[in-house]
């Protein structure tokens, strides 16, 4: 596992009398982006906390670059928190050159890299103001700036989208595909399931610390696929009865769902749909989106366990 | 990957980051620096008030009725003109006094009625009756001439021999010594209280304020949302080291302005105000001043980090370390004990119980005589240990509590943390 970005085994974090983290174990690779899931109060910022060192497990183990998490790794480590700001009364580029200083840049390197991120994200204007100067988006802009500052190896974002504006919210989601493509790793915790079925390569979903899915994103809607495929075309068989491999079908928005008998294979289905003279426009295989699949795993589906 | 540091980042790098950025950033700010210079420009002031009142410039538009007399005397006492460098007395009549008064030539005359022995009555007249301060302090050293040469007359008329009266006018001198012979006059009594109290006071104050910019460091950037992006790049002890540090250090320089503007007014002072007597400043309690500050400063700065970590906002912060700040004031409200018995089980008390060990020590350090070091030893360890603990129960707590935004915790959550390593 040395290769890993981030490798989180058996991990255990109590607060009080309150198990928060149970038995939590994933890994992160260089040049993915794994989708942290799960309701609020699941152990998400927990766990992120924990990679960071800025929080430390009971039981268990954290490995970050191979090595234990701390501040020999925190000049690859960029961090978007939930709750974030800015210092008020300090220029923008103070901040910034700070806060790039303290992720390993000398201090002119900070401050060059900040000017050039500036500049690139059309904020240079903002350079020598006051962060209570400023208005929302470009906060969110200048946030964004430093978690990037130190060109990070792993970036850690927690709800990164939460109170974004759309044209902050595509540009995060465009750092976080070229992060992705220059090979760092990328740990994303959302509600969102739309920008995890987007963004992300895999997705680990937790409730009450513990792991509930993990997989790609592919493998995950694979196991929650309830085996029904929607057929349009003409001469679509209205009836269960012509043909063996579908134990029902009923009529949806102009197109016939048909659900597949246990054993059976899409492809089964297409070959007797053929095989019956149906002329087949579209024939698509149908997968829960990230949504159901969260409620139903949270609901206990069997499914889940397949990708557990 | 862009230009980095050279070497990995240490906690050491880390820590001076820090304490240098809040070093800076607190000695820039305007409040400090109104702070820092409000003492030496204090006493800029007093001095040029001092020198003011002391020199020609005070005399002007008052000069003439201060040395110059003139009496209207009808009380038969037998009162002698005379006429020196210094001053003049001269005896007219009502009419003679009022023409010479209506034309100002003078600004005033006395007069002694019939009735005077019986009575003692003596009236100034003069033209106006507006305030005129450098005319009213000139009539007071007038009025005391007056005084002197009547009784001085009055003493003569009865036949006392020269000698006595001038002992009886000049009054009875007592002079204190030591046993072994060196003079304790009243002004080094005075001194002797009032500089302890003055320089505990500014000890106390600096420490205070030090402490406070620890406790607005601690806010400001838990109500910024800033401090967990800082905790993800510094853990939480060479943060805390550095902002200790960095705040201390801008303390130091606070406490190094005033303590050099004391060491250039006090001789200065000395010479402008006599009465003040010799006052000199004992490097020994400047330095035992100086331990004293930088414990104190780390004990309560502990204290107060801890209570920024867990108060919800700034205001709740002032007012939990309003609770602490007055365990430190306890000394002063209760200064007469230290005045009436130095080794009495209150002071010893206050000596030894660390909130008020920094300002008690300081104030038995200045009116002891000599040093009292088995105190000084014992508050040192006193003191000592409770910074310990309190750093090490404040880190706890703040790593803990920290990032809990707009919550308080509980109780048992602090005890938790305390228990807790992590």
């Amino acid at each position: 596992m040395a290769s890993s970005a981030v490798d989180v085994r058996n991990v255990w974090k109590r607060y009080g009398d309150t198990d928060v983290v149970i038995d939590l174990s994933f890994d992160v690779q260089p040049g993915e982006v794994l989708g942290f899931l799960g309701p609020n109060g699941s152990g998400k910022t927990t766990t992120m906390r924990m990679i960071l060192d800025i929080v430390r497990p009971a039981r268990g183990e954290i490995e970050v670059f191979g090595g234990p998490p701390g501040v020999e790794h925190q000049d690859r480590v960029g961090y978007l928190p939930e709750d974030r700001g800015l210092y008020r009364d300090v220029k923008i580029i103070d901040t910034l050159t700070y806060f790039g200083a303290l992720r390993g840049l000398s201090q002119s390197a900070a401050r060059d890299k900040a000017m050039a991120l500036l500049t690139e994200m059309e904020l240079a204007d903002a350079a020598e103001k006051k962060a209570a100067e400023l208005s929302r988006g470009m906060h969110q802009k200048a946030q964004l700036i430093a978690t990037i500052l130190n060109d990070p190896d792993l970036l850690i974002i927690d709800e990164p989208f939460q109170g974004l504006d759309p044209v902050n919210a595509d540009m995060l989601k465009g750092v976080v595909r070229e992060r992705r493509d220059r090979g760092a790793a990328v740990i994303m915790s959302t509600h969102d399931m739309g920008d995890a079925q987007m963004l992300c390569d895999r997705i680990l979903l937790i409730d009450e610390g513990r792991r509930l899915l993990y997989g790609t994103v592919e493998q995950v809607r694979d196991a929650f696929s309830d085996g029904a495929v929607q057929v349009s075309g003409q001469d679509i068989p209205d009836s269960a009865q012509t043909l063996e491999c579908v134990t029902d079908v009923h009529a949806v928005d102009g197109a016939m769902r048909y659900l597949i008998r246990d054993g059976a294979t899409p492809q089964d289905l297409f070959r007797e749909l053929a095989a019956g003279g149906a002329q087949v426009d579209q024939f698509a295989v149908q997968a829960p989106s990230l949504d159901e699949i969260f409620i139903r795993t949270v609901a206990g589906d069997p499914r889940a366990e397949a990708v557990r | 990957m862009s230009e980095r540091a050279s070497g990995k980042s240490s906690h050491f790098r880390l820590t001076g980051l820090v304490a240098r950025r809040e070093y800076l950033r607190t000695v820039r700010r305007r409040g400090y620096i109104i702070g820092t210079l409000l003492l030496p420009l204090g006493i800029a002031v007093l001095m040029g008030i001092s020198v003011f009142f002391s020199t020609d410039g005070f005399s002007d538009g008052g000069g003439e009725a201060s040395g110059a007399i003139v009496i209207v005397n009808a009380s038969g006492v037998p009162i002698n003109e005379f006429d020196t460098e210094l001053s003049s007395l001269r005896s007219l009549s009502e009419a003679d006094a009022a023409a010479q008064l209506e034309a100002g030539d003078i600004s005033d005359y006395y007069r002694l009625p019939e009735d005077f022995r019986t009575s003692g009555q003596v009236t100034r007249i003069e033209t106006s009756s507006g305030l005129n301060v450098s005319r009213q302090i000139g009539q007071e050293s007038s009025e005391a001439l007056l005084r002197y040469v009547i009784r001085d007359a009055l003493l003569q008329e009865a036949g006392v021999a020269p000698e006595d009266a001038a002992r009886i006018l000049q009054g009875v001198t007592i002079t204190a010594i030591t046993t072994e012979g060196s003079q304790v006059s009243g002004a080094d009594i005075a001194a002797a209280i009032v500089l302890p109290m003055v320089f505990a006071f500014i000890f106390m104050i600096s420490i205070f304020m030090t402490s406070g910019y620890l406790l607005q460091s601690v806010t400001e950037e838990k109500e910024n949302r800033v401090v967990e992006i800082l905790l993800s790049s510094i853990p939480a002890t060479p943060l805390m080291g550095g902002k200790i540090i960095g705040l201390g250090g801008a303390g130091l320089t606070q406490v190094a302005v005033w303590v050099l503007s004391a060491l250039v007014a006090i001789p200065l002072l000395s010479s402008q105000v006599p009465d003040l007597g010799p006052i000199k400043l004992d490097p020994t309690m400047l330095l035992l001043g100086l331990i004293y500050f930088v414990l104190g400063y780390l004990a309560f700065g502990a204290i107060f980090a801890a209570i920024g970590a867990i108060a919800p906002g700034n205001r709740e912060a002032q007012q939990y370390s309003g609770f602490v700040g007055f365990a430190a004031a306890v000394p002063f409200i209760v200064f007469s004990a230290f005045i009436t018995d130095l080794h009495s089980p209150l002071v010893l008390a206050l000596a030894l119980f660390p909130l008020t060990t920094p300002t008690a020590m300081l104030l038995v350090l200045g009116l002891s005589e000599g040093v009292p070091w088995t105190l000084v030893g014992a508050s040192l360890v006193s003191l000592g240990l409770f910074t310990l603990l309190a750093t090490w129960a404040s880190a706890r707590i703040f790593r803990a509590t920290v990032l809990l935004f707009g919550v308080r915790p509980s109780l048992r959550q602090l005890t938790d943390a305390i228990r807790s390593p992590h």
